[in-house]
């Protein structure tokens, strides 16, 4: 309530007049991670952080502020929502306001739908488990029944955008079936006033003029595979000839002639042989035109799962060589170059800016079904792309249901997806309800089974959280060590640059 | 620099004297050290939350067994190795353990003491505005000013 | 630039608003002729430089010059013989001065409050001046003041001049406390105006130091509050700090927490300070060189731009700034008011230049000296 109290004079006053009269003040929710010998880092609860020396967070705490020695860091402090002089602090309702915008990428719910079109592939990749190289159509490529439903229960999400991605296999050996679906999307999803995305991953091997002049006529994304030089790529990506490199090459230079540079993208996979040459593909995609690079660990289904020291050991050469990539990146960024790394540029907009950040892997609630559904070539639905992986070697825990006999209510909000829900929120799982990184980071039980078996995961061993913690402590540490690599990062967080 | 007066003196320098001998006798007992394969650390009851300990602990699952007793007003923690560690090693875990035990007292606290502001913080986020708050301070000019007047 | 001439008046019984004319040919009702020679037609008064002997319309006679007048403008005619410029024709520069009542008190205004209730006459004045603007007028800015003071009759001018003038962006300068109170807001919103924005001071990230800029405990809070629920209607908005001494420390921390709690805003404004009103009697608190600040604004404006906001940097020299800022320099100073210091004339940039405030002239960077084609003396 206002109140009604005149000032005498307008004399001015001094700066002291105008703090609250309060002997003490009050902490608000905030947690912190140690950073280095020297440093550690508050987060408060909309993702707000600030790096500060070691053992603030316990001078905080235990009220050892004082308002005119520390008088910057109290500032800090009351202004970043860390600590507040009321009770109820005064603006509690802008911080409220901040916390729905940074969760509101659940307003969307499912957003990516997957169709796995084809299981066939001319590729034998070594770190791929499920595609099979066979002509067999009828029993490894989607039915048209399945992908009729597939596109209904797309449509039934109350997202409105929506991103349809073609996976295989090798998805345009199957490029009829695709067309198939794009044709059937297009006037149902105009009458539903909804906009569609129509994504193709693909190797490029099999690509034609044909295929490109479709996908320029209809707006079609590709996104394809690339994971290095030629020894690392033809390496990991075996097929007859041995020549995925000089295919892939040649499918980027024909897709850019026909689509442009922004409508084809590529990602790259860490195998053990990657690991030693972190250099050399930064520099690979540099030069083959790409001004981003989506550094992505081995996925935990290369790994030999439930093995927890070899595990270990894995993921901390992954991190070792995601640090001399990034720092390779840098180098390009700090000659003048725009040139960015996506996983980095994830976190950093998470710890950055004050908006939602839907990463399917980095959410809470987790993006498994919130975010992303995928239909696989056999009708089958799973919560993600993992999840059919794990299918593969026979494991069904995430299978949600199937095309032929499953409603949008059984699949979305059915005993599984609930039983799911209990263990997407990182908020509550043991380990994360402490940790500061908790907004940056993000809950998926389906890595939690396949690694460790539980899908509340442990912690102490889960390459997730190992992976994670360092990478969001080493990117903090990064930019508060050098105000360059600070702007730098800004960069690749701007709205301007969506490259 | 203070000035008290003798018999305030006197009381603080008692004080001091009673805190810092059972401070001493305290460590004595229960003085935290390596035993073998095991860490033996405590923690005063009436200083770490049961909380604290337990969060604090699970972090050492991964290497160690780890057992809690409580023992007159000390938490007691066993963590015992699960595998082969070097003594150098388990001084380090030692420390960290120190550390960390200081620091999720401190994250507890935190959590305890913010734990209604939090709650209301939520709630308000996932309502349309209902349960926002009357502003702070006074608005008025030396005229005379009310937002709920209606005419200047 | 001259507002306010004085005469002699006749037969001023009351407050009279009409729009100056000195063609013959020209009729209309809310006309006043200006001329040695009263011209019969229907005019609502009449301005003259002579004496005038008797008149059938009000007169104010025996004026010093009305030169400053020109066809169009619209003025304001007192029983004290005072003839006021309301609203120039030829300028792209009209306010509409709601109020001198402020709730706020900030060291560097340059307008200082006064505490009488004037805004009965002013809303009166205004009620007649707004159906006489020209419909193609492209902006008018309201200030005060603080204009919300007006309560109910704020909202009714912007009514008025939304109906009169659809065409006119009204630009608003607000200190946006009052819409803490969210009927406020919401008030505010029913108007529906698109081209309506605010302009609202957020001096620091932290309230001790903006409630001390501006003079007012709970301002802080007040205006944050009231940013978001303005937001939440979807009233545009536009963020200005003036840099000044008190401001510049936490400069840089303010434009991160204007990207992260008012990302909304569609425009931030960066102003060098004015040296009038109050700013000369606090000028020891308040001044710092331009020139020793180019830092932090180089940093705030870059960090707000590169995240895609709106940024502008008013009542600033080229020359006292690293070129890099130039594309966010803007000519803001309005007319009457803008000036350049004798040794601007040799600069190649003189056109580009927003220059001073006349009453700057006195007090302006030390940094200021002309800048020649092809070499800059900032860059290296």
């Amino acid at each position: 309530m206002e109140t009604l109290s005149p000032r005498t004079n307008r004399k001015f006053k001094d700066i002291g007049y105008y703090a609250e009269q309060q002997s003490n003040y009050f902490l608000l929710p905030f947690r912190f991670h140690r950073l280095n010998d020297d440093k550690e880092v508050l987060v408060n609860e909309v993702g707000d952080h600030l790096v500060v020396p070691l053992g603030t967070a316990g001078r905080i705490i235990q009220r050892q502020l004082s308002i005119e020695e520390d008088a910057d860091l109290y500032g800090d402090l009351v202004a970043g929502f860390f600590i507040a002089e009321q009770e109820v602090p005064a603006l509690i309702d802008v911080l409220a306001t901040r916390y729905r915008t940074k969760k509101s990428f659940l307003d969307q719910f499912t957003s990516l739908h997957l169709f796995v079109i084809t299981l066939r592939c001319e590729h034998t990749c070594h770190y791929c488990q499920v595609s099979r190289v066979t002509t067999n159509k009828d029993e490894f490529d989607m039915r048209y029944e399945h992908i009729n439903k597939g596109i209904e229960l797309m449509l039934q999400s109350p997202s409105d955008y929506l991103t349809m991605e073609f996976q295989g296999g090798e998805a345009l050996l199957a490029f009829d079936k695709i067309v198939y679906a794009i044709e059937r999307t297009k006037p149902l999803a105009a009458k539903l006033e909804k906009q569609v995305t129509y994504v193709i991953c693909t190797n490029l091997a099999v690509l034609d003029e044909d295929i490109l002049a479709y996908c320029k006529t209809n707006n079609v994304l590709l996104s394809t595979s690339l994971d290095g030089p030629g020894f690392i790529h033809n390496q990991n990506r075996r097929r007859p000839g041995n020549n995925s490199y000089e295919l892939t090459i040649k499918g980027i230079e024909l897709a850019r002639k026909w689509l442009g540079t922004g409508n084809l993208s590529a990602l790259m996979t860490t195998t053990n042989l990657s690991l030693d040459h972190p250099t050399e593909i930064v520099d690979e995609y540099f030069q083959q035109g790409f001004r981003s690079i989506f550094l992505r660990p081995v996925s935990p289904y290369g790994f030999a799962l439930k093995n927890e020291k070899k595990n270990k050991y894995e993921i901390e050469r992954f991190i070792n060589f995601y640090k001399k990539a990034l720092h390779h990146i840098l180098d390009y960024n700090k000659r003048g170059e725009f040139f960015r790394e996506e996983y980095a540029t994830i976190i950093l907009k998470k710890i950055l800016t004050p908006f939602p950040v839907g990463y399917v892997d980095l959410n809470s609630p987790a993006g498994a079904i919130t975010n992303v559904i995928l239909f696989n070539y056999d009708g089958a639905v799973y919560a993600s792309d993992e999840s059919r992986m794990l299918a593969e070697s026979g494991d069904f825990t995430f299978r949600l249901g199937h095309l032929d006999t499953d409603t949008y209510g059984d699949i979305f909000y059915g005993e599984k997806a609930q039983a799911l829900s209990e263990v997407m929120v990182n908020e509550t799982l043991p380990g994360c309800s402490e940790c500061a990184f908790q907004s940056y980071c993000g809950a998926d039980p389906v890595h939690n089974h396949a690694t460790q078996g539980s899908v509340w995961g442990y912690r102490p061993t889960s390459t997730f959280c190992q992976k994670n913690m360092e990478l969001i402590r080493y990117l903090i540490e990064l930019m508060d060590g050098d105000p360059q690599t600070r702007q730098i990062f800004e960069g690749w967080i701007s709205q301007r640059r969506a490259s | 620099m203070p000035k008290y007066s003798y018999p305030i003196m006197l009381l603080t320098l008692r004080m001091f004297l009673i805190t810092h001998t059972i401070h001493v006798i305290a460590k004595m007992e229960n003085q935290n050290h390596i035993e073998g394969n095991s860490i033996f650390a405590y923690a005063d009851e009436r200083l770490f939350s049961k909380e604290a300990i337990f969060k604090c602990l699970y972090w050492y699952g991964d290497h160690f067994h780890t057992t809690v007793n409580i023992n007159d007003g000390y938490y007691q923690l066993q963590l015992t190795t699960a595998q082969e560690i070097s003594r150098e090693e388990l001084k380090l875990f030692l420390q960290k353990l120190e550390r960390d035990l200081i620091d999720f007292n401190l994250r507890d606290m935190v959590s305890k003491e913010t734990q209604n502001v939090r709650d209301l913080l939520i709630a308000k986020a996932f309502s349309n505005g209902e349960l926002d708050e009357d502003p702070p301070g006074e608005i008025s000019d030396p005229v005379g000013f009310s937002v709920y007047e209606n005419k200047g | 630039m001259i507002f306010r001439a004085k005469g002699i008046p006749t037969g001023v019984n009351d407050l009279i608003v009409g729009v100056i004319t000195r063609n013959p040919d020209h009729h209309g009702e809310s006309l006043i002729w200006v001329g040695d020679e009263f011209n019969y037609g229907s005019y609502i008064a009449h301005l003259s430089c002579q004496s005038i002997e008797a008149s059938i319309v009000p007169t104010i006679a025996n004026i010093q010059a009305l030169d400053h007048l020109s066809d169009g403008d619209i003025v304001s005619i007192g029983q004290d013989g005072i003839v006021r410029t309301v609203y120039r024709v030829n300028s792209f520069y009209n306010t509409i001065l709601a109020t001198e009542r402020c709730n706020s008190n900030c060291l560097m205004c340059s307008q200082p409050p006064k505490d009488r209730n004037d805004i009965p006459y002013l809303f009166e004045l205004y009620r007649r001046v707004i159906p006489l603007i020209p419909k193609d007028c492209l902006e008018l800015t309201i200030s005060g003041g603080e204009p919300t003071l007006m309560g109910e009759y704020f909202f009714e001018l912007l009514e008025l001049i939304t109906r009169e003038l659809p065409k006119t962006d009204i630009h608003i300068l607000t200190n946006g406390r009052t819409f803490a109170w969210n009927h406020f807001a919401e008030r505010l919103a029913q108007i529906g105006n698109p081209r309506m924005m605010l302009g609202i001071p957020v001096y620091a990230d932290y309230y001790q130091v903006h409630d001390y800029i501006v003079q007012a405990r709970g301002a802080f809070d007040q205006t944050i509050l009231g940013l978001h629920n303005l937001a939440r209607y979807g009233i545009r908005l536009e963020i200005r700090v003036v840099l000044h001494q008190q401001s510049i420390p936490r400069l840089s921390r303010l434009a991160r927490y204007i990207f992260k709690n008012l990302p909304f805003a569609e425009h931030v404004t960066f102003m060098g300070l004015e040296y009038t009103g109050y700013t000369p009697h606090n000028i020891e608190k308040l001044w710092i060189d331009p020139y020793d600040y180019n830092k932090e604004l180089t940093e705030a404006v870059e960090f707000l731009a590169g995240q895609g906001m709106h940024v502008s940097i008013y009542n600033a020299q080229l020359c006292v700034m690293p070129e890099r800022l130039w594309g966010y320099a803007r000519k803001s100073i309005s007319d009457w008011k803008n000036d350049y210091l004798p040794a601007c004339q040799a600069c190649s940039k003189l056109h580009d230049c927003g220059g001073l405030f006349t009453w700057n002239l006195k007090k302006c960077s030390a940094h200021i000296q002309p800048v020649f084609e092809d070499v800059n003396l900032l860059t290296s």
